[in-house]
Parts: structure tokens; sequence; C-alpha cells
């Protein structure tokens, strides 16, 4: 696990750069717009992470955080103004148009020629990747669009427009997928078509680097996690890891509000959240004796005391503090 | 060169399934006919006029000398400057052209497309001949004429690489077309404003604007003399300045340097900016 609160490179970090199975790496990379410093906006800040192969790693952040910036520059379209990054362990230009064939990407919408079919459109992706046609076929059955591929692009639904996404970013069978928010915009059951191809894509032993704001859909596809904020990351490590971490406990008693007010007051509480079984208490350390002992002698009681595992969701209100609708797991 | 096939072939898929690909190739062999068949009309009409080729390949480049290269620069704004509004500029990138190969691609899409044009002039020249009453000389070309080609194509890319910087710069067909027009009147105008300057020398500076150079380089006077040596001993009579015919050579030199700038400019901010 990895808090990285001032976004510089630790140690960990480091010894990852010696490895050679680091199929993404970032270092101190930084996007900032504008020369005037005034005016200037530091939409990514320094930000140093790692994907290694055969992970499907989450990037999660709220709208504007820097998650679709941070992909642009990784898939070459965005120009980093600071520090460096390395696909497939290379970072001159000239190897990383080399490494980018290595990659299949989708970034925010769907982008195809809107007078075009489906086929056509991928037959534009597949002469760009030089690949053999009969791999549009077998793409488009794979994502389900083979019956509307002769259909022009603009008349898909957005459903139909993210599969064909998927299926272009599939076509020269790449070793990194890196999908930008590959839910939006979709149907409940759309977005159990797209998991599901991602689980596909996973066990064929694809490295996936996922970005999205939906915590439960990243929870459920994803090894792994780096947490995105105002173009800093805050953490990254692998899922399992992150929502079972800490000494989080779940509270109740008669009279929920004395007992929240209570435990806010408690010195070795980091976090007092409320839910509808309770209050949920992230502590320093796991002491519980010292927790009703405490409560005791302001006479609470307490009916409950039980030890919580968070999920991803909650892990991400407890480090950024976010409570916001903009990062929600409820669209899953 | 496999690399330049595949941008060809990428170039020409897109090209090809947009309607205002095959309308402007459509509009630009029917403004070109239209002077083939006058001239067959009156060929047809009036005894001792004739339309046959070689000799009449003044008439048919003219034509396309007037409104191809405006044609060029309009379909070079079309087909291109889309693509930043439809994010596939970005995402062509993404699926793995460098910023360099997508750029030249469009080089290859401008090239292609004043080779088209010229083939279809070329096209309704030689097919007027089959209809036109006269009989044809001994070569459909004349080396007069395959230079008065040249320098038309070289107007046509002089226009295109125009188009090609607007979308690169502006990004959207409707503010490029916009610049596009407003800069034609702009260049219009300022002959006008330094005629009263009285400085010959900002006068003969004027020749070289850019589309100054592309209406000199389309001059049909600057590649037939014998037709100049024709006009000009009537002109006096008729109270007219002999005309003259611009040097060909320098202009030659300019449009290429104007492409080479326009082009430059257009890969700089390419590469420079973020999709």
């Amino acid at each position: 696990m990895n808090n990285l609160s001032q976004n510089t490179p630790d140690t960990d970090l480091q010894d990852q750069a010696s490895t050679s199975v680091d199929v993404i790496q970032t270092l101190d990379l930084t996007k900032r717009y504008g020369m005037r410093a005034k005016k200037s906006v530091l939409a990514v800040d320094r930000i140093s992470f790692a994907v290694k192969k055969g992970q499907v790693f989450g990037f999660l952040g709220p709208n504007g955080s820097g998650k679709t910036i941070t992909i642009g520059m990784l898939v070459g379209i965005i120009m980093p103004t600071g520090g460096s990054f390395r696909l497939f362990g290379n970072s001159d230009s000239r190897g990383l148009n080399a490494a980018r064939a290595r990659v299949g990407a989708t970034l925010e919408t769907p982008n195809f020629y809107p007078y075009m079919s489906g086929r056509d459109n991928l037959r534009i992706v597949a002469a760009i990747k030089g690949v053999n046609r009969s791999r549009i076929e077998e793409c488009l059955a794979l994502v389900g669009l083979s019956r509307r591929a002769k259909h022009r692009f603009k008349t898909y639904s957005q459903g139909m427009k993210q599969r064909l996404a998927l299926a272009a970013a599939m076509l020269n069978d790449p070793e990194l997928i890196v999908l930008d928010e590959p839910s939006n915009g979709l149907d409940p059951q759309g977005i159990r078509e797209i998991r599901e191809i991602i689980h596909t894509l996973a066990k064929r032993g694809k490295t996936i680097f996922l970005s999205s704001h939906l915590l439960v859909e990243v929870e459920r596809t994803c090894s792994h996690v780096a947490i995105i904020r105002d173009g800093r990351i805050i953490k990254w490590g692998p899922v399992a890891e992150m929502v079972g971490e800490g000494n989080a406990v779940l509270l109740r008693s008669e009279d929920i509000e004395v007992l929240a007010g209570a435990m806010e007051a408690y010195p070795d509480a980091t976090s007092v959240r409320r839910t509808d079984d309770g209050i949920v208490v992230a502590l320093d350390s796991g002491d519980l004796a010292n927790v009703t002992r405490y409560l005791s002698e302001r006479g609470i009681y307490l009916s409950l005391l039980a030890p919580h595992q968070p999920s991803l969701e909650e892990v991400f209100i407890d480090v950024t503090g976010d409570t916001t609708d903009s990062m929600t797991g409820l669209a899953a | 060169m496999k690399i330049l096939t595949i941008l060809l072939r990428i170039e020409w898929l897109k090209a090809a399934k947009r309607r205002i690909f095959w309308v402007a190739i459509g509009a630009f062999g029917l403004f070109t006919a239209i002077r083939a068949v006058i001239g067959i009309y009156m060929a047809s009409t009036i005894p001792d006029v004739d339309f046959t080729l070689p000799e009449r390949w003044p008439d048919i480049l003219g034509a396309v000398s007037g409104f191809g290269p405006l044609f060029t620069a309009i379909l070079m704004i079309l087909l291109f400057a889309p693509e930043f509004s439809w994010r596939t500029a970005r995402q062509n990138i993404i699926d793995g052209l460098s910023k360099e190969q997508f750029f030249t691609g469009k080089v290859i899409l401008l090239a292609g497309l004043v080779l088209l044009f010229m083939a279809v002039a070329v096209l309704i020249g030689v097919s007027s001949t089959i209809f036109s009453p006269g009989e044809s000389g001994s070569a459909i070309f004349r080396p007069n004429d395959l230079s008065y080609m040249g320098g038309i194509a070289l107007g046509m890319l002089i226009y295109g690489s125009f188009g090609l910087v607007l979308s690169t710069y502006l990004r959207s067909s409707g503010s490029a077309l916009g610049v596009l027009f407003l800069y034609i009147i702009v260049e219009g105008i300022i002959p006008l404003l330094t005629l009263r300057m009285g400085s010959r020398t900002l006068r003969d500076a004027m020749e070289f604007l850019p589309f100054k150079v592309v209406e000199n380089l389309g001059d049909n006077l600057a590649y037939y003399p014998a037709e100049l040596l024709e006009m000009n001993p009537m002109r006096p009579e008729l109270d007219l300045v002999p005309l003259g015919s611009p040097d060909i050579g320098i202009h030659v030199i300019v449009a290429l340097a104007y492409i080479v700038v326009l082009l430059g400019l257009s890969l700089l901010n390419l590469r420079k900016r973020d999709l």
C-alpha cells in the first residue's frame, strides 16, 4: 500500500523502476495549463505510480481530478509539462511510439467517424495498427456488434458506441488495454456487459488500466487501484489491502448522535462516519478495550461493536473526504 | 514507403466514404466541363472555330486555374477540420499513429486531391476532343500545357496548404472557411491600398502575396508567349497598356517557399498542441 501524500517517488516506486515487468510507470508526471504562474492550472501534480503486467488497475477519482489528462499523457495526445513516464520500459519518443503499438485505448467518449459504419471505422483502426481484416470480425463478434457492423456509427446507441470502442481497443490483441470511463452513459445491463468483457480480458492475462468514478464497479473489477484527487495520487495499492487495512469498527448504541459526538472527541479516532447500521470509526490503534472504557465513562453503552471492513467507496471517502455525488457506486 | 501506402489507404477510406468529397469532385468536373461544352458548341456552330487539343488546353486549364485552388482549400478544410471536433484526430494518435504520421497523411490527402482534380481536368479535356468536330493535333500535350498544369497544381497546393494550416489552428471547419474567405477579401484589398502609397517596391511586393502568386501561376499568358505576342500589337490601338506576363521561375520558387512555410506551421502547431 502506498500513501503518497507528497507525491514524491517513494522507495517502493524507485525499486519498481528497476524491474522489467512494469507496463506503465510514471515518475513525477505533471501537467500544467497556462504559462503565467497566477493563471496557470496544475491539472496533474507530480504523480507517480506503476502498473505491473497482468494487473487490472483502477484509476479512481472524481470528475476533474486529472484522470483523463493522465491517460492522455500516457497515450500521447497530451504533452506532459514535467516528470516522465515509461510504457513497457520505453521513455523516448521513438520507443513510446513503438510501445503504443502494444496498447489498445479509448479515451472519454468513443471517437469514431460518424458517417462511416462500425466495420469501416474498425478498418481504419486496423490499417493504423497493421491488423488483418479477419480480426475485425472477431472483435465485432466479441463485443456483440456483428449484426450492426454495417450501420453508421452515428446511429449507434451509447452502449453500442462503447462496445465499438472496446472492439477497436482490442483489435491488435494488445498487451495493455487502457479504458477511460468505459461505463459512461451505459444502463446497468450495459455496465454488466462491459464488466464481463473486462473480466474476460483479465482472464486472458491482459494488463488493464481502467479509469472510472464508479467505485463499486472498480472494486468488483480491479486488482489494484490508485486514487487521484486534484491532480495528486493520494493512495494506491492492491484493492484487497486497501479495503482490508486499518482498524475500523462499527458501533451502535441507543442514541447514535451522542455516540457519534463522543467518538468525534475520542483521541484515537481518525474519522467518524454515520451509516444505516450505526457509526463507523477509523482508529489509529485497534485497542477496543480503551474504546469501551472511554464510552462507559461517559454513560454510553454499546449495543454493537464489530470490526468493519470498508468498501472501496468508504476508503475513498475516508482518504479524500469526498462525500459528493460525483463519486458513487450507485450506478453499478 | 510502406507507411506512406498505409497512410494513403487510411486517407482514402476516410475521404471516399464522405459525401462532400464526391460532391466536390462532381462540382469541379461540372465547372470544368462547362468550359469544354461551350467550346464544343462554338466549334460546331461557328465556322473556322474549332475546339481541339492541344490548342484548347489554355481554355480548359484557364477555367481550372480560376476555381481549382479555392476548391482544393475548401475540400481540404471540410475533410480535415472535422477530425478535431469528432476527436478522431486524437483517436488516430491513440490507435498508434504518431503526430508526424497523422500530418503526413494529410499532406498525402492534399497531394491526392490536387492530382485528382488535375486528372478530372485532363479527362474532361481529352473527352471534349472526342465530341469536338475539329481534328486534334498530333500530340495531346505540348510542353507549355504541362508547365501550365504544373503551375495550376502549385496554386492548388498553396491554397490547400492554407486550408490545412487553418484547419490545424482553428480546429473547426466553419471558422476555417470563414477565415479563408476573409483572407481572400483582405488580400484583394491590400494591393489597392498600396496603389495610393506610390511606392513601386511595395506594389511589386504585392505580386508575391500568397494568393496573388497563385493567380500569377494560373495566368495562361505566362505559359503561351505566342498568345501574348498576338494580343499585344492590338492593344495600343484600343488605348490599352500592353500585357505582361509574370516570371514563372520566381513564382514557382515563392510558391514552394509558401507551401513549405504553411506545412511547417501546421506541423509545428500539431506537434505543440494537445489533442
